[in-house]
């Protein structure tokens, strides 16, 4: 009995195809994994260009006053047209690029933002469940009050919030510290274990924690 | 050792090859009972009906028209796309985006409103619970409550206001119709109303029979009728004979200790039912060694009827004869012999009762109601005739039952005459050109008017007639206009419950399309001073309770949804004289041979009288008792089928008054013979994309009973004919379903009297934990390691005393959960999506067997087989005890469907949500709970507890730094459940109910000599039977004697801690 002669080639071909599986699976976890492709870095432009440099980082304004819904809801909730012009009804209240804001306030329209931080809708984040058990706005958003577009900063993977729910005294702080954009003591893990302790933090890492 | 000793799976499951050896003999259907040809068939098969030359083209696959397609999830795995936030311009005060808000509100059925609490998501009701706070609901609902919210979102609802011309209705607008009103007032005017008729629903809104009257006072000449195809006249009438007065019973059931329902399905079908469920279950007491005791006497079999101690099948036509022979019993009794009113039962000629069977069971229902007077009570079913109604009445007065377990009200629709009047009534005048305008406000008397009304015919000849209705539906296609009503979740509205509470109705949502309440268009046509239902509404108010501190008041009314002690006292009336009674039962005997077959018409206990015909979770929601979805049959007694040639599934014509119809059999082990039970509701030509609808090209669902009904016997009608046409038909039946083959039937025959375990009340009494020795099983060994939970672990218990099958737990998973519909086809491949199930098996005699239902659902097992077999890790063991199901891991090999014995998983053999795309289904989305996945196609799921609220109570507790409390996670198929059969909570709690009720005597777990651990327990029925009436069998060993003891005999109970001693 004997191979027929294309049989050659054919031995050659799956030697290629089989060496070249490995190099196709690492190139597509590589590429699964780049933080373009989880979107670390994205920075939409918005309808109205928002700077939290200004009002979080140079005004001093605390994270709640518009986002007043974070330690209730599973939301921080984009603050509504109203609370804009709180202050905006005095100050600056003729410059065009609040002109969306000005028309929102008057026909009730919605402003569209553009979603920043956007989680798969199988995951169920809640951030009231984060904020008022030690985790501050700055661990997932990283520094909001630099930042004249808001740009992702972390990967908002899986594996990330896992790390973070294995070893949450990496990133607990006190409570009155959870808005405080420059919190980064020295000693992290020795307070986070004193918190952890104190706040009875054992966040769990069954699937239906996040997914239901 | 007494009866009821160990019986032990693992010998006498070899021992006659028969199923179990003592004890009861259950079964699944009467197909596998007898083991019929069709049976076979579809155990050869494997799957039922999965003949692929049968399966239907793509087009019939409806449900892809309905449900809509996941924006959340369908092909979002794989590429990502930018959202957009909207936040509001200006935040309402207190809302919270992301957060549920509950509203107190109501909606009315037949002249009843039911009080519930509507859960919002962002603006849009989702879900709706009972009213705590209501005394009818008591925080419960049944299921077509549950269903209200879909109807909300249907996309067939009609949403333009549609003017005639031609054969064809066409778009019109508001302006239109005010125009043609504006004439139509003129000519109003002009004749002081003459030639204007309304047709309403029966309706108990005090804003509506306000405007009634302030029509009538304006238009002094106009006509006002109610019609309702399922409606109490009877027992209206009986009341008003019986006592003279207008007045409307109201039962008490909460010290009662016999009770006895006449053709009655007390507990699912009567608008007080929810509240009755729950009375009834709670003097369930076993613990405390006394239950109450219950007989049926009816035709059909009810779950009223499956939920007593003993029944007896008298068909409907004779249930009046069965009362004289009772009440006849009763009254000559010496105790009674002196009292006011015995005479009239004793007067006359006895009536007869056939059969030693039928005797022996008045005998004994005599006896013991004669010797609870006073804790006992009769209650009669609404089609029965009304001079029945007078003689139950007159007979619990006769008891000493009024003012203790049965008082009365005042009828707060006291002045509304009988329906079936108004329509033949309204016929005639419509006939005789009386009547140029006809308003039909809601209603479709087109479809449900009886047959020889006439209703259809007569329509035409009104020159005006204007329809007011949520759908362009059947009537609405007959008439001049049509105009698209709010939905109850869209206007104001209140009403009046069963024991005369007043109910605030409030909206959730603005009206999603142009229609208007139907107050809104009255006020029009009367050219009211106010317009908006609103403000109709607060007026109505008003007047009721004063100016006085108005503002108080009705606040507190909204909010609450009831006006707290608003229902009349209730009294206890003495009846007036009579001499005789019960004419109608006069020459007929109970059991006799019977003269031709009798046709009842029910309300079908899902879609109604056929409102909710295009409601996709009611018309898949199977039967308690048949076990049959999208489909009505005509039920009759197995002899009856075995008569007339017509098995079930095959087609019967049925004749009566030279009229017929074609519909499937359905063979009723228990019903009574020479009867047959038509269920309303279906057959409907123009409900829409689910229930039918010729424009879109979607077949009626079941079959229209309306055309054999005859005006003057709406409920009962005797003198039919029945006969095969040999046409077949494949119904929708889920009950057999995962039966595999010989051996695996054998499997499940010999286990079900070890599923399912009850036992008496002398039995319980001796052996309280005689539930836990009806398995028993070596020492169970696993070969993984155990689980530990050291925060919560969560557990359910389901108590089968105080189940009565009512079906509302399932509708309230599928609300809760975004649970799809699958469609008739899918659903006799076995394919329906239910993540809780109700499983119901018949036990003894198949023409007297015994009924029970069990809800079934996953039972989080601590060592659960589908997770063991999971290639994926999809299902996994959470740190509390859940089993977890992650959708977006699962790749579908449905090995853990295969490996799960309760078969609760289920697989999306479709994508179920598929056209959500389209944007005429964008209405349907809403519905969703945003805190559930909408799950794809290739994915199992199935229950989870409900894990979205024990997250959310868990997060909420934790946010406020405090301990999750005992009770404060309510599982949907919990919250719904009317008999509070469902317990959820924490079993390392000790203090928890749920820990309580699982370490009581009647706790048992189903199928735990497999040694999977599961968490959700039963607690056992206890039965109380009447001594001196045989009971079917009773007792659950087969008493090995051989064990010397249960404690020293080296086996474990499969209850127990594993490994504890053995």
């Amino acid at each position: 009995m004997k191979f027929p002669l294309w049989s050659n080639r054919a031995f050659v071909l799956a030697l290629v195809f089989l060496g070249s599986v490995p190099v196709y699976v690492i190139c597509v976890m590589a590429f699964a994994t780049m933080p373009g492709t989880v979107s670390v870095g994205y920075a939409p432009e918005q309808p109205v260009p928002f700077s939290h440099r200004l009002h979080a980082g140079d005004l001093g304004l605390d994270c709640r006053y518009c986002h007043n819904t974070v330690e209730e809801s599973a939301h921080a909730a984009v603050p509504p047209t109203h609370t804009c012009m709180n202050c905006h009804t005095n100050i600056r209240n003729d410059s065009p690029l609040l002109a969306p804001i000005r028309e929102s306030y008057e026909t009730g329209e919605p402003v569209e933002w553009n979603r920043v931080h956007d989680l798969p809708d199988y995951a169920y984040f809640n951030h009231s469940a984060h904020v008022t058990r030690g985790i501050g706005c700055a661990s997932c958003h990283g520094r909001i009050d630099t930042m004249e577009v808001v740009t992702q900063q972390e990967p908002l993977s899986m594996g990330w919030c896992l790390d973070c729910h294995r070893e949450p005294e990496q990133h607990l702080r006190p409570l009155d510290r959870i808005t405080d954009m420059e919190w980064a003591p020295e000693n992290q893990l020795e307070i986070g274990r004193r918190l952890r302790q104190e706040y009875n933090i054992n966040p769990s890492t069954s699937c239906s924690t996040c997914h239901r | 050792m007494s009866s009821l000793s160990a019986n032990d799976t693992d010998t006498h499951a070899q021992d006659n090859g028969n199923g179990p050896v003592a004890g009861k003999t259950y079964w699944r259907s009467l197909e596998e009972l007898e083991q019929t040809p069709e049976f076979a068939e579809m155990l050869r098969r494997e799957f039922p009906d999965d003949d692929p030359q049968k399966l239907p083209p793509f087009t019939r696959r409806r449900f892809l028209q309905l449900m809509g397609a996941s924006v959340a999830l369908a092909g979002t795995t794989g590429c990502w796309r930018a959202e957009k936030i909207l936040p509001f311009a200006n935040r309402p005060e207190g809302r919270i985006p992301g957060n549920a808000d509950y509203y107190a509100t109501g909606f009315e059925i037949g002249g009843v409103v039911r009080g519930v609490v509507a859960t919002s998501h962002d603006g849009r009701p989702t879900k709706i619970e009972g009213n705590p706070n209501h005394p009818m609901s008591l925080g419960a609902t049944d299921a077509q409550t549950q269903g209200v919210v879909l109807e909300l979102y249907d996309p067939d609802r009609s949403k333009k206001v549609m003017k005639r011309s031609g054969d064809a209705l066409t778009e019109s607008s508001w302006d239109a119709f005010n125009a043609e009103l504006e004439t139509l007032r003129e000519e109003l005017r002009a004749d002081r109303g003459a030639g204007l008729a309304v047709l309403s629903g029966a309706t108990s809104s005090p804003t509506l029979r306000a405007q009634r009257d302030r029509l009538k006072t304006r238009y002094p000449q106009a006509t006002w009728y109610e019609y309702e195809a399922v409606q109490r006249d009877n027992e209206r009438a009986g009341v008003r004979a019986a006592f003279g007065s207008a007045l409307r019973p109201q039962y008490d059931l909460s010290g009662i200790e016999r009770l006895l329902t006449l053709d009655d399905d007390l507990f699912v079908n009567h608008p007080a039912g929810l509240r009755l469920s729950r009375e009834f279950a709670d003097a369930r007491r076993p613990e405390e060694g006394r239950t109450p005791r219950s007989y049926a006497v009816e035709s059909n079999f009810s779950r009223t009827g499956a939920t007593a101690d003993h029944r007896l099948p008298v068909r409907s036509s004779e249930i009046g004869a069965f009362v004289a022979a009772l009440g006849r019993a009763i009254a000559s009794k010496p105790a009674f012999s002196s009292k006011p009113g015995h005479a009239a039962f004793t007067s006359g000629a006895a009536p007869s009762v056939a059969g030693e069977r039928a005797q022996k069971f008045l005998d004994a229902v005599a006896e013991d109601l004669a010797t609870h007077p006073g804790t006992c009570l009769v209650t009669v079913g609404a089609k029965q005739p009304a001079d029945v109604h007078e003689a139950v009445h007159r007979l619990n007065a006769l008891l000493g039952n009024v003012g203790k377990t049965v008082s009365y009200i005042e009828d707060p629709r006291g002045d509304a005459p009988a329906g079936t009047q108004e329509i033949s009534d309204l016929v005639a005048a419509m006939k005789g050109g009386r009547v140029k305008t006809l308003f039909i406000l809601g209603g479709n008397p087109v479809y449900d008017a009886p047959g020889d009304s006439g209703f259809a015919e007569a329509l035409g000849s009104v020159g005006r007639s204007i329809h007011i209705g949520l759908f362009v539906d059947e009537t609405a296609r007959r008439s001049a206009w049509h105009l698209p009503r709010t939905h109850s979740l869209e206007e104001w509205g209140d009403g009046i419950a069963w024991d005369g509470t007043w109910t605030v109705c409030q909206p959730l949502i603005q009206p999603l399309y142009e229609g208007k309440a139907a107050s809104e268009v009255l006020a029009i046509l009367s050219s009211d001073d106010v317009v908006t239902s609103y403000e109709l509404v607060r007026r109505t108010f008003r007047e009721r309770f004063g100016a006085d501190g108005f503002s108080a008041k009705w606040r507190r009314a909204v909010h609450d949804g009831v006006v707290a002690d608003s229902a009349p006292t209730t009294t206890a009336p003495s009846p007036t004289n009579a001499s005789s009674l019960l004419a109608s039962a006069r020459g007929k005997s109970v059991g006799g041979a019977a003269q031709g077959l009798e046709v009842t018409f029910n309300a079908c206990n899902a879609v109604f009288d056929g409102r909710f015909a295009n409601n996709g979770w009611l018309q898949e929601l199977p039967d308690f008792m048949t076990k049959l979805a999208w489909d009505n049959a005509a039920i009759v007694a197995p002899e009856t089928a075995k008569a007339t040639g017509a098995r079930t599934g095959q087609i019967a014509r049925i004749e009566i008054h030279g009229k017929s119809i074609e519909l499937p059999v359905y063979e009723m082990p228990g019903h009574a013979p020479d009867s047959v039970t038509l269920t309303l509701g279906y057959g409907r030509k123009h409900a829409g994309g689910i229930g039918g609808s010729v424009e879109q090209g979607v077949d009626p669902v079941g079959c229209d009973v309306n055309p054999i009904r005859h005006i003057g016997a709406m409920e009962i009608a005797t003198g039919a004919k029945m006969s095969g046409t040999g046409g077949k038909k494949t119904l929708a039946l889920t009950q057999d379903h995962h039966a595999i083959d010989k051996i695996g039937l054998k499997g499940i025959d010999d286990r079900l009297g070890a599923l399912y375990r009850e036992g008496t009340l002398e039995e319980f009494k001796e052996h309280p934990d005689f539930a836990q020795h009806v398995v028993h099983v070596p020492p169970l060994k696993s070969l993984w390691s155990d689980f530990t939970y050291e925060g919560h672990k969560w557990g359910m218990t389901i108590d089968l005393d105080k189940c009565n099958g009512c079906d509302a737990c399932v509708i309230s998973c599928q609300a809760e959960n975004n649970i799809p519909i699958v469609g008739q086809e899918n659903v006799a491949k076995g394919r329906e999506m239910h993540w809780l199930r109700i499983d119901r098996y018949f036990s003894g005699d198949p023409e007297t067997p015994e009924v029970v239902g069990q809800p079934v659902t996953c039972a989080h097992c601590e060592l659960a087989p589908c997770e063991q077999v999971c290639p994926v890790a999809a299902t996994v063991h959470s740190d509390e005890g859940l089993n977890d199901m992650i959708y977006n891991r699962c790749v579908g090999t449905r090995y853990c469907a295969n490996n799960c014995p309760y078969k609760v998983r289920r697989f999306n053999y479709f994508n179920y949500h598929k056209n959500l795309k389209d944007r005429s289904n964008d209405s349907i989305k809403m519905v969703f709970n945003p805190e559930v996945t909408v799950r794809n196609r290739g994915v199992m799921e199935k229950c989870t507890f409900c894990v979205q609220r024990i997250q959310g109570a868990k997060i909420n507790a934790k946010n406020n730094r405090r301990p999750l409390e005992d009770g404060e996670i309510r599982t949907a198929c919990q919250e719904a459940c009317p008999t509070q059969a469902i317990t959820f909570g924490d079993l390392n709690n000790e203090d928890s109910r749920v820990r309580k009720f699982a370490e009581s005597d009647r706790s048992y777990a189903m199928l735990a000599e497999l040694n999977i651990k599961p968490r959700l327990m039963y607690l056992a029925k206890i039965r109380n039977p009447n001594p001196t009436l045989e009971p079917a069998s009773h007792g659950h060993g087969h008493g090995h004697d051989s064990h010397g003891g249960h404690d020293d005999h080296g086996h474990d109970h499969a209850a127990d801690d594993h490994g504890s001693h053995g």
